[in-house]
């Protein structure tokens, strides 16, 4: 039914091609025989209040499917997605909302880590982050070289909110990176993206990214993305780790930002340039670090402090602690920052406590959360909330949950929320042979 | 036509293969929890630690070698927070792994106009860059 929805709209033409591909492939004899199908269902049920007090019941469906060895283990077939039914009221006003997140055919090849995906695809490569009806393809060269590239309809563009009547609606974004490496000792990248947006250049970004292994326990790793229709760095972003020395590790963050260059083109009414929200001409200076020392395995103490320097905005610091106990079977957490800014709302402070326990089939969690603010906001100095979970194991494959938050903050008085859930995950191999 | 142009790339392309193995499709035993993969490798995959900063700087990661996320994590582990159209928050979807460095924990409503003064650009990798439904809630 998902699929049924989705393929109404003529930007997921490609993807329904896809899945119908896979299906004959699947029809086919010899290969209905081999295939794994795996994959999880997720179902939701959320209630809870608005601001202006209404009630709103939604039912999600959340649905992954991977389908292995279609004839060939190298080919295979993803496919993932999720649509919302409102019982009560409407969330975002719409009754009902859905989204194929993603569904395409794999290729990989046994040598050069080859690779090639068709169909809606997301693009993790550089300077791009990016959601594709279309292909993408990579695969190493000689002389420790690599190589992708991608090419299609940007899904991004499909919202009608963006599709103004008399558009052309000729979207398109390619792109490519090539890298060196050398194993262990560092990897670079040099990546190109660029976007039409009915029929006219949209975003033309090139990036640099970076990871340098000099010596043991040193690991720097980040990334420049340029700009290349405003001719100006978007954004420089590096950390560094040292250690483990002795259980002692430090990161330290280093990004600079500019937002002209960087929200450049964006439709987000929350990121448009207004008075008062963003101002183009502001930059931020990032500079962070986080001391992290390990009692044993299971006990870990944290220390962070980060600093906010902007070019107009007043400046702001946030630093704090963290103390955490960690098992696979049960843990706990307590934290407490401090966000200290030259505004009103940049002053508060910040307080974390959380635990969690599997006992036999059962599972439990708690979670507070309390903010204090210097300046109160809304008439409310002191925000909280406070959430209880508990899950159980009916199947091995099966399980169902529960949770309850209570919160009280600046735009609720008194605010509860539940959540019921109920996983399940299938592994079905009909052929002699499962994983790798 | 410029298809066609692009044949005789594909072909430098393939010449050009390093004739290399390939990564593994899957991870040879099942991990859990926030690996620390230098518990047994040595090589440029001990830097992939999932320690408690792991969630700060996997984005560098899967920029540069995405299939070696793809060993451990299937794609629905990226889009559910990467897909640009998500409208349950992670920490709800998860409320059972509090450990888990999830975003946007308790009240968000109030505290997304405090994230969003202090680093807009952050929004953006799970938000993406067009116009939506909810945003234009209140962002007209």
């Amino acid at each position: 039914m998902l699929l049924m929805l989705k393929c109404g709209r003529p930007v997921l033409q490609t993807a329904c091609a896809v899945i119908l591909l896979s299906l004959m492939l699947l029809c086919t004899p010899g290969v209905s025989q081999a295939v794994d199908l795996s994959g999880d269902s997720r179902t939701y049920l959320q209630s809870r209040e608005t601001a202006d007090s209404t009630k709103i019941i939604g039912g999600y469906e959340y649905l992954d499917l991977d389908v292995q060895n279609l004839g060939n283990e190298t080919i295979s077939f993803h496919t993932g997605g999720w649509l919302r039914y409102d019982f009560k009221g409407e969330e975002f006003n719409e009754k009902t909302n859905d989204d194929l997140q993603y569904a395409y055919l794999s290729f990989k090849s046994k040598t050069d880590n080859t690779m090639v995906n068709l169909g809606r695809v997301m693009v993790f490569e550089g300077v791009a982050h990016e959601r594709v009806d279309g292909i993408y393809a990579r695969t190493d060269l000689r002389y420790n070289f690599g190589i992708s590239a991608f090419g299609g309809n940007p899904v991004e563009l499909g919202n009608p909110l963006d599709t103004p009547a008399g558009s052309s609606g000729n979207n398109s974004i390619y792109g490519a990176r090539l890298a060196h490496q050398v194993a262990g000792l560092y990897t670079i990248g040099a990546s190109y993206l660029k976007e039409e947006r009915n029929g006219a250049d949209y975003r033309k970004e090139e990036g640099i990214d970076l990871w340098l292994h000099p010596v043991n326990k040193v690991d720097l790793s980040g990334r420049s993305n340029y700009n290349a229709i405003t001719k100006e760095w978007m954004e420089n972003t590096y950390n560094l780790v040292l250690g483990p020395f002795a259980g002692l590790r430090f990161t330290t963050e280093a990004s600079w930002i500019n937002y002209k260059d960087y929200f450049f083109g964006t439709t987000m009414s929350a990121f448009t340039f207004q008075p008062g929200v963003l101002d183009p001409n502001e930059k931020v200076r990032i500079l962070g670090e986080n001391v992290a020392y390990n009692f044993t395995d299971k006990v870990s103490i944290t220390a962070d402090y980060k600093t906010y320097a902007y070019s107009i905005a007043g400046d702001s610091k946030y630093y704090g602690a963290n103390l955490k106990y960690s098992e696979t079977s049960q843990g706990a957490g307590l934290s407490a920052h401090k966000m200290d800014g030259d505004t009103d709302r940049l002053k508060y402070w910040e307080y974390r406590a959380y635990g969690f326990k599997k006992i036999d089939k059962f599972d439990v969690s708690v979670d507070v959360l309390d903010v204090k603010y210097t300046v109160a906001i809304n008439g409310v100095s002191n925000a909280y909330s406070a959430s209880l979970g508990l899950g159980y194991d009916v199947l091995e494959n099966l399980k169902i949950g529960a949770d309850v938050e209570y919160a009280k903050n600046p735009d609720f008085d008194k605010d509860i929320r539940t959540f019921l859930k109920a996983i399940y995950r299938f592994d079905v191999g009909t052929g002699a042979r499962k994983g790798v | 036509m410029s298809f066609l142009l692009l044949l005789p790339v594909l072909a430098l392309v393939l010449f050009a293969c390093a004739h290399t193995q390939s990564m593994a499709l899957k991870h040879p035993m099942e991990v859990s929890g926030m690996p620390i993969c230098s518990d047994c490798h040595t090589d440029w995959r001990a830097s992939l630690n999932h320690t408690s900063d792991f969630y700060t700087r996997h984005r560098f990661y899967a920029a540069q070698s995405n299939q070696a996320c793809g060993i451990c994590h299937k794609e629905s582990f990226c889009s559910d927070c990467h897909a640009h159209k998500e409208e349950l928050k992670p920490s709800d979807k998860y409320k059972d792994s509090p450990e888990l460095a999830l975003p946007h924990r308790g009240d968000y409503l109030n505290q997304h106009k405090i994230d969003g003064r202090i680093n807009p650009a952050s929004c953006f990798p799970c938000h993406g860059r067009q116009n939506n439904e909810r945003c234009k809630t209140c962002h007209r």
